[in-house]
């Protein structure tokens, strides 16, 4: 495809509204035309993707973007759409109708550019699909997630890569990130195969403000946010390093009254799209999330991402921190550090990996049996998430590998497969710790902030930087002040955990926990009195459930309590529960009974097994009484939900009304009860 | 070879190409011009029009292929991350005994799953009719077993009766088969999970030469019947109708010259084997054994493998020649020898005990054994 510089930029003017190509975006659209593969590492801002929207509008048939995040393919489909290029996205999040006319388009030709998650790749209708496509160009988009070596692998890439491989030599393709370390530079060029051009930018933020800011604990961050927050210009992001920790700041900026809502990747769509558009419409002075949130949206201010958490590494930090202040205004970067942060992160490399012989265990099951996921958990008793570590790596390893059997993926061993090479885990460990360091160091440096992190990245730039704590900028403290300390305090006597089990097919209600389990010493009475002979359940775990009942569900009234039939620990939840209807002057009733026995929830590790153990195990003696009432169900600890869950459908089909779950304590994921 | 798939998958399934065709291409490309396929692909018009002598049609099938190569890859990579191998006829990996027998109308590409190594194993076809009788079961039975005990792979066709049961019976022996199959391979879940197991271990090899993704089709059931006796060193028929496609695939095979064993069938079985018998098949008994019209001494034991040399079953053959004279040939079916015909003529040349009693056809003894 030939056309020279100034008849592109007549159409770049025409269509994109946009006055002229940057050099190094006209180097690589140029490259692209010709039907070259290249890979562009430029930071965010630079304008990677008019990289390959100019091409595609160009060439006569389709281009196909390989992209992981979502809420950037939403994003970016609206621009296209508002500047009259015909583009859409196929993802998970829509309907089946939507994406199967959306399919239909692009067979049909009527589209130029289509965005799709990598994980399509495991279609078997859009496979299907691609035989009759016009494709043009393939993209990968944020192709850092292709490495290993990367800080956010991802294995539904290493088919994104080996369709690159299988392409015809002419067709162009495009890999673009903003973060590669020269490591993860070369394992992409050679996962991509000959004939690349590799084209990098510098990747210095002049804009960016970089502060540390040191704490001796949660409570002094805390503190600090309540106090600053509202003086930072605009909106933006509090990245925390739990999902729990996102609730709890959450609450505690609502608390204070500052607008501010909790994000994570456990948010069903509706909810994520709703919150993804109103940080783009500044609906709040910040939105408090994993790091589910961020990479993908496509925000030209958000003046300020602040980290209460320190990432693994430096790129997960520079990552992060990328998507501030895309507008070139200044923009304020903020990490706390608390040498106890370091903890978090090293748990996560540490005890990342699971056992060697969880690997066995599984390997064993795979080389008997076609497995899915779930037969997989049933088979093992591992946790779901230890099975997707262990069968990725397995993966990886060419010992098992994962097809599609009629409409379901399975786990099939590999003939002649290698054995398990453990060797390989304890490299990528060790690369992990020493960038854990690294991050820490970021934390200890007395030289420029930025400079540090492009060093890391691997950009010689050499220019200086004044843009930092270090290099000029005010260093940042924190002020111990009594009627802060106080604020913290009442907020922490008026926060309880809430129960998620509202699901459509029950007539479950959310629920309330008069703590965490592990947060504070609610865990460990409970403990006592369960498994040392301590007896009742204390007092204090009395008064702190009534008032979390009381702020979740004020002075409605409930028709009876029921309460979660013991499996071991004798009558401990009867007789609290008996002390709570006295109090609340609601009937109880010993009704509820096991229908067969069940096993401790605990013993098993996931949540098929659990949902397994106390399927069909609960009978109600008098079923009459339960129609049309208001039930408040009552157990000790709530951990993964199955038997409320389980009570709760079957208390559905005697008629119940409502029933909402009050426990004591939730655990949060990794506690031992 | 893997990142060729893309390039075979297209020349294999070009539209009104037969296999014949395509490999007249590929020897022109691969082995005249020392062109790989994807520069084959790459090539201008004009050459393709120069070093191929194509046509205007030809010229115009091979756009239209290249058009498709993108869409194409996306099939190719989806089949090899299922776990599906594909092997062009270039490969080292392409059995030889499929290349000698089909000769130029060998299958382009071959589709598989499993262990492939069962390709270079020396090998049996069971084949026979979807609804066989008792007797022909047993027979396939019979074969599937001794095959295994022999260490030969069995081959067949994955259809009810015969094949079906000479399937099972080679996986009930512990020993090796090929599944060919009439249809693509990406279309066989069903299967892949009832022999998990087997392929897993290393005992069954799925193959098909079918686009991956064709459904079952009576043509594609005709089209691997020639595949699966193509696959194999030696032919079993345990039991054949009068048309079908055993009754054609064996038709065709003896029009090949093609060896091909077919169980003797009592007077009063209602069945074409006689016919086929007639027709110039090697009439054997229940255990395989080539069944002579005069009762002559059996040579029980091992088949033996023409990998070994000839001093290991010499014996044997001297032993026969004391019986009186045979054509290397009949020893061969007697002895149910797996050696080239022109190799044991030789041996028996240069061998000092033996001699010839006739040039035409050249026919061997024992020289008379000297007393003292």
């Amino acid at each position: 495809m030939q056309i020279s510089r100034q008849e592109a930029e007549i159409i770049l003017k025409r269509t994109f509204k946009l006055d002229r190509f940057y050099d190094e975006q006209w180097l690589a659209i140029e490259k692209i035309l010709a039907g070259e593969r290249v890979l562009l590492i430029e930071k965010t801002g630079f304008g990677k993707s008019l990289c390959f929207q100019f091409p595609a509008l160009i060439f006569p048939g389709i281009t196909v973007i390989f992209s992981p995040l979502i809420a950037l393919m939403r994003d970016q489909v609206a621009k296209l759409d508002a500047l009259g290029i015909p583009a859409r996205c196929i993802n998970s999040e829509q309907e089946i109708f939507e994406n199967d006319r959306i399919i239909d388009d692009a067979k049909a030709g009527r589209l130029k550019i289509l965005y799709i998650a990598p994980e399509r790749q495991e279609n078997t209708g859009w496979i299907e699909a691609t035989r009759q496509l016009n494709l043009s160009m393939v993209v990968v988009d944020e192709a850092h997630c292709i490495s290993v070596w990367g800080h956010d692998f991802r294995p539904a890439f290493r088919r994104i890569i080996n369709l690159v491989k299988m392409l015809p030599r002419h067709l162009p393709v495009l890999a673009t990130t903003a973060t590669a370390t020269r490591k993860v530079e070369a394992d992409i060029a050679t996962q991509m195969g000959g004939n690349l051009t590799i084209l990098r930018g510098n990747l210095m933020r002049e804009n960016f403000r970089l502060f540390v800011i040191k704490v001796e604990s949660e409570d002094d961050k805390m503190i600090w946010l309540g106090q600053n927050l509202n003086k930072l210009p605009g909106s933006g992001i509090l990245y925390t390093g739990t999902r729990v920790n996102t609730e709890i700041y959450s609450r505690w900026f609502e608390f204070l009254n500052i607008p501010s809502i909790g994000y994570n990747a456990g948010l069903d769509p509706a909810s994520r799209i709703a919150i993804e558009r109103g940080l783009m419409n500044n609906k709040w002075k910040c939105v408090i999330s994993t790091n589910a949130l961020g990479m993908g949206i496509d925000k030209p201010d958000i003046r300020f991402i602040i980290h209460t958490q320190t990432p693994q590494s430096p790129v997960h930090y520079y990552q992060e921190i990328g998507r501030a202040g895309r507008d070139g205004q200044p923009a304020y970067i903020i990490l706390f550090y608390n040498p106890r942060d370091r903890d978090l992160p090293e748990a996560f490399i540490e005890g990342g990996r699971p056992a060697i012989k969880k690997y066995e265990k599984v390997i064993e099951a795979i080389r008997n049996e076609l497995l899915g996921e779930r037969d997989l958990m049933r088979r093992t008793n591992l946790k779901q998430t230890q099975i997707r570590v262990i069968t990725a790596d397995l993966s990886e390893q060419k010992i098992i590998r994962q097809v599609t059997s009629g409409k379901s993926k399975k786990y099939e061993y590999i003939t002649g497969a290698p054995k398990l090479n453990t060797r390989a885990f304890e490299e990528l460990r060790e690369l992990k710790r020493a960038d854990l360091e690294q991050m820490i160091g970021y934390v200890e440096t007395t030289i420029s902030r930025m400079k540090y992190l492009c060093d890391f990245l691997g950009d010689t730039d050499q220019r200086e930087f004044r843009n930092c704590d270090n290099t000029g900028l005010r260093k940042l403290d924190v002020i111990s002040d009594p009627e802060w300390t106080g604020k913290l305090e009442n907020y922490r006597e008026n926060y309880f955990p809430e129960l998620q089990v509202e699901t459509k097919r029950s007539r479950l209600v959310n629920g309330v926990a008069a703590s965490y389990y592990g947060v504070s010493n609610v865990g460990a009475a409970i403990h006592r009195c369960k498994y040392d002979n301590g007896g009742d359940f204390p007092d204090f775990l009395v008064g702190l459930t009534l008032k979390a009942y009381r702020k979740k569900f004020g002075q409605e009234k409930f028709d009876l309590i029921l309460y979660v039939p013991p499996t071991k620990s004798g009558d401990l939840v009867k007789n609290f529960a008996e002390t709570i209807a006295r109090i609340l002057k609601f009937p109880l009733s010993n009704g509820l009974k096991k229908a067969r026995d069940t096993h401790e929830q605990k013993i098993y590790e996931n949540s098929c097994l659990k949902a397994d153990n106390v399927k069909d195990a609960f009978i109600f003696e008098r079923p009459e009484m339960i129609s049309g009432k208001k039930i408040l169900l009552m157990d000790d600890i709530f951990d993964s939900g199955a038997t409320i869950k389980e009570i709760g459908k079957y208390l559905t089909g005697l008629g119940a009304e409502t029933i909402a779950p009050l426990v004591i304590a939730r655990t949060v994921g990794g506690d031992v009860v | 070879m893997n990142h060729e798939a893309t390039y075979w998958i297209t020349l294999a399934n070009l539209p009104k190409w037969g296999p014949k065709k395509t490999i007249g291409l590929i020897i022109r490309f691969y082995h005249e011009q020392r062109l790989d396929i994807e520069e084959f692909f790459h090539l201008t018009e004009s050459k393709w029009r120069d070093l191929f002598t194509l046509n205007d049609q030809d010229i115009e099938d091979l756009n239209t292929a290249k058009s498709e190569l993108p869409n194409n890859a996306f099939l190719a990579e989806s089949l090899l991350n299922e776990g599906y191998e594909l092997i062009p006829v270039i490969s080292p990996e392409y059995p030889k005994t499929l290349k000698e027998n089909m000769k130029n109308s060998a299958p382009v590409a071959l589709y598989l799953k499993g262990n492939k190594q069962i390709l270079q194993e020396r090998s049996v076809a069971i084949v026979g009719s979807r609804n066989a009788s008792d007797i022909a079961l047993q027979f396939t039975d019979n074969i599937a077993r001794l095959a295994s005990q022999e260490y030969r792979v069995v081959v067949s066709g994955f259809a009810k009766g015969v094949d079906k049961q000479a399937l099972d019976s080679a996986i009930k022996y512990k020993g090796q088969s090929i599944i060919v199959l009439p249809q693509g391979i990406m279309t066989f879940h069903s299967g892949f999970k009832k022999y998990y197991k087997q392929i897993v271990d290393g005992d069954v090899l799925v193959l098909s030469t079918f686009h991956p993704k064709a459904p079952w089709k009576v043509e594609l059931a005709m089209a691997r019947n020639p595949i699966i006796y193509g696959l194999a060193d030696e032919i079993f028929v345990a039991e054949s109708g009068e048309k079908g496609g055993t009754w054609s695939g064996v038709i065709d095979g003896l029009r090949k010259n093609r060896r091909i064993y077919v169980r003797k069938p009592a007077e009063d079985e209602k069945n074409a084997n006689h016919i086929l018998i007639q027709k110039g098949a090697i009439p054997v008994d229940m255990n395989g054994q080539a069944a002579e019209p005069m009762e002559l001494p059996k040579e029980q034991g091992q088949v033996i493998t023409a990998d070994e040399p000839i001093a290991d079953y010499g014996s044997k053959v001297l032993d026969l020649l004391k019986n009186g004279e045979y054509q290397a040939k009949e020893i061969i079916h007697r002895l149910n020898l797996a050696v080239e015909e022109a190799r044991l003529r030789e041996f028996l040349i240069k061998h000092p005990d033996v001699q010839i009693t006739k040039k035409k056809p050249l026919t061997f003894s024992l020289k008379q054994q000297e007393l003292f």
